[in-house]
């Protein structure tokens, strides 16, 4: 059983964009995201967030699952909305393509952990 | 056309430049988001999964080329190239910027549009019927009653609040394309033995979890009466809606926990009481607002068209003509309705490119109106039968002549988990799959009307409850899955599907719906719909060919 993963995500608020908190503060890109693997510190981090209104809207944590050694959201819907609309390849982070956004396009379901976590640094 | 006048101006001015404010504020951090939202959705702009997404309001569906150019502009500057029409008569655009919003806002005023009523717990924009003012069979224009609705609830200072969201719609004709029977008050214009208009009043209709075809509390109200009666209604619904639980907060609820007839003795007890003279439009607005209009310059034609008859020997206008055009009330015009269903197409987008030409198109054979249908398609509502072949033409150059209103692949679909926050599912490619299944127009025809509606989540604005297949998408265990209901529809024949049978896996949806029209071919009489023959049937032929299985034990 590996341990709980945490990816922390918001909306920008005057754009509306969905963005992830990275080692640089907010990005576009889920590719970007701090891994948490410390509850309490991903705990700490959406406080933080939630502080921060004058540029975001709507922080919260999502869960992630190490698939082959790349972080996956767990559940569809984050997944979704890491990428952009699946019928729009073009449209949102996607449209970027590279080695996590294949991840997440491949996986299927509830994704479940399948081992450690391989490319992406952890806090 | 209706035309706004300095009234309606200055309300939307007064409107958009408090949005305005109200926006800087949040950007500045004077308003928290818990504050800023509510004052947001009040203007059509809701949070999504990807960006924020603007809903403008195309009252009671009717548009005019400057309206589409306006949409289309609105698309290009400030969105990613197009627009998706609603089930509400009304357009999405998925891509907006918060800080955007007030200069978009301020650009759509210039074309007499704007987002007002388009969320909040409101009397939202009024349906009607897309064929208003075209229909041979219709009494009145309905548009008319729809602009007195929209005029009287329009910041409506005592329902404003309701306990929940409200909408009306009105249709004038015998054969209901506004889904009349599930909204929370269907009005239904006819004409008694005495010749005097009236509403058939229909409430408690109503979709989301738990569905409910409305029940008729009169039979003929005078017309004169509507907004004193309606007012009434709004009043009994204020004072006992349930404000406690969300899931209970509808119309709905309340009618069906009281009883029709209940619910109809206090409506009556309230409109007694009241001063109606004070609350009824009195006839010299209502002359006033239907003269805003105006008049369509129709001409003095033959009821046959030549060029229209002689087009017929190509296949393909054959099959929009025969699909696609119906008759309009003036001989020698025809009604003719521009399919947002291509094959394996997004149902309801609708590009900025599209938009544009659809507005020349309409000002060029069709008298510069566009009509919204609740199916998510448009209305050319006033062509002359003699320009119907050059129309094809057009519409087939930018990929808008697809032939098939009310077939297989005419499905209704929410944006579902690929644009909103709330679903549970995806409905988009859902209903790619199934058109792509029904590719074959020939195959298509031979099927005949079939009404299917893809919801991704139980609040069903994919209708999927009154679809003669319903599709509703659920979360199980982490994966999508999608549940099949029969036998529903939206028209007057109005009902609530039966679930099937078990949800089935996402790749299981279009071989299940080919499965059942199968099914159907092979059991119909002559000239029996998908839904005729279920009804027939019931749902055992049906069910059978889905999961064999279970029959077999």
């Amino acid at each position: 059983m590996s341990e709980a993963l945490k990816v922390l995500t918001a909306n920008d608020l005057a754009g509306g964009q969905v963005v992830f908190l990275s080692e640089a503060g907010w990005s576009d890109r889920y590719a970007d995201a701090v891994i948490f693997d410390d509850a309490a510190a991903a705990d700490a981090a959406l406080e933080a967030a939630r502080a921060a209104t004058l540029t975001l809207a709507d922080p919260y944590l999502i869960d992630v699952a190490a698939v082959d050694g790349l972080p996956v959201p767990t559940s569809y819907r984050e997944r979704i909305r890491a990428l952009g609309p699946t019928i729009h390849p073009d449209m949102g982070p996607q449209a970027d393509g590279g080695v996590l956004v294949h991840a997440l396009q491949q996986a299927r379901g509830a994704a479940r952990s399948s081992g450690r976590l391989g490319l992406i640094r952890r806090k | 056309m209706f035309h706004y006048d300095a009234i309606d101006t200055a309300m939307v001015a007064d409107r958009n430049a408090e949005f305005r404010d109200q926006v800087q504020r949040r950007l500045s951090g004077d308003l928290t988001e818990d504050q800023f939202k509510p004052l947001r959705l009040m203007n059509g702009l809701y949070l999504q999964l990807h960006s924020y997404m603007l809903r403008v309001a195309i009252p009671y569906g009717a548009l005019t080329s400057a309206k589409m150019r306006a949409l289309a502009h609105v698309a290009r500057r400030w969105d990613k190239g197009y627009g998706h029409f609603t089930t509400r008569q009304n357009v999405q655009f998925h891509w907006i910027r918060l800080s955007d919003t007030p200069d978009v806002l301020d650009y759509l005023a210039t074309a007499e549009l704007h987002a007002i009523q388009t969320s909040g717990n409101c009397i939202r924009n009024t349906t009607s019927d897309p064929f208003a003012g075209a229909a041979a069979e219709e009494v009145d224009d309905p548009r008319v009653w729809s602009e007195v609705i929209r005029q009287w609830s329009t910041f409506h200072p005592e329902f404003t609040y309701l306990p929940r969201k409200f909408k009306i719609a009105v249709t004038a004709s015998p054969q209901d394309r506004t889904a009349a029977r599930a909204h929370d008050i269907g009005l239904v214009l006819r004409r008694n033995r005495d010749g005097r208009l009236g509403f058939e009043v229909i409430v408690g209709g109503g979709m989301g979890r738990t569905p409910y075809i409305g029940s008729t509390i009169r039979e003929h109200l005078p017309a004169e009466h509507l907004l004193s009666y309606l007012t009434a209604i709004l009043r009994v619904y204020n004072r006992f809606g349930r404000r406690d639980n969300l899931y209970k907060a509808r119309i709905k609820i309340l009618v069906a926990s009281l009883g029709a007839a209940e619910f109809a003795s206090q409506v009556d007890a309230e409109w007694d009481a009241m001063d109606r003279p004070r609350l009824d439009l009195p006839d010299i607005e209502l002359a006033r607002i239907r003269a805003s209009f105006g008049l369509v310059p129709f001409r003095t034609m033959p009821p046959r068209s030549e060029r229209f008859e002689a087009a017929r020997s190509d296949p393909a206008f054959a099959r929009f003509a025969r699909n696609n055009v119906v008759p309009h009330k003036i001989p020698g015009y025809g009604i003719v309705q521009v399919s947002l269903k291509g094959i394996g197409e997004v149902p309801g987008d609708c590009s900025a490119d599209q938009m544009e030409v659809l507005a020349d198109l309409a000002e060029r054979h069709g008298h510069g109106e566009i009509r919204v249908t609740h199916e998510q398609n448009l209305v050319l509502p006033h062509v002359p039968l003699d320009e119907v072949p050059a129309l094809h033409a057009g519409l087939a150059a930018a990929g808008l002549a697809t032939p098939n209103i009310n077939l297989v692949s005419d499905m209704i679909a929410c944006p579902g988990l690929d644009y909103c926050a709330l679903a549970n599912a995806r409905a988009i490619p859902v209903a790619q799959a199934i058109s792509r299944t029904f590719a074959d127009p020939a195959r298509a025809e031979r099927i005949g009307e079939l009404k299917i509606k893809i919801s991704g989540c139980i609040n069903a604005c994919g209708h999927h409850h009154v679809g003669h297949i319903g599709i509703l998408g659920v979360d199980k265990k982490g994966e999508e899955f999608y549940q099949l209901t029969l036998g529903g529809s939206g028209a007057e024949d109005a009902a609530i599907g039966h679930v099937l049978g078990p949800a089935l896996g996402a790749d299981k949806v279009a071989d299940a719906i080919d499965k059942l029209v199968e099914a159907y071919l092979a059991i119909r009489q002559p000239d029996e719909r998908f839904l005729d023959t279920y009804r027939r049937t019931g749902v055992g032929p049906f069910k059978a060919a889905v999961y064999p299985d279970a029959h077999q034990a």
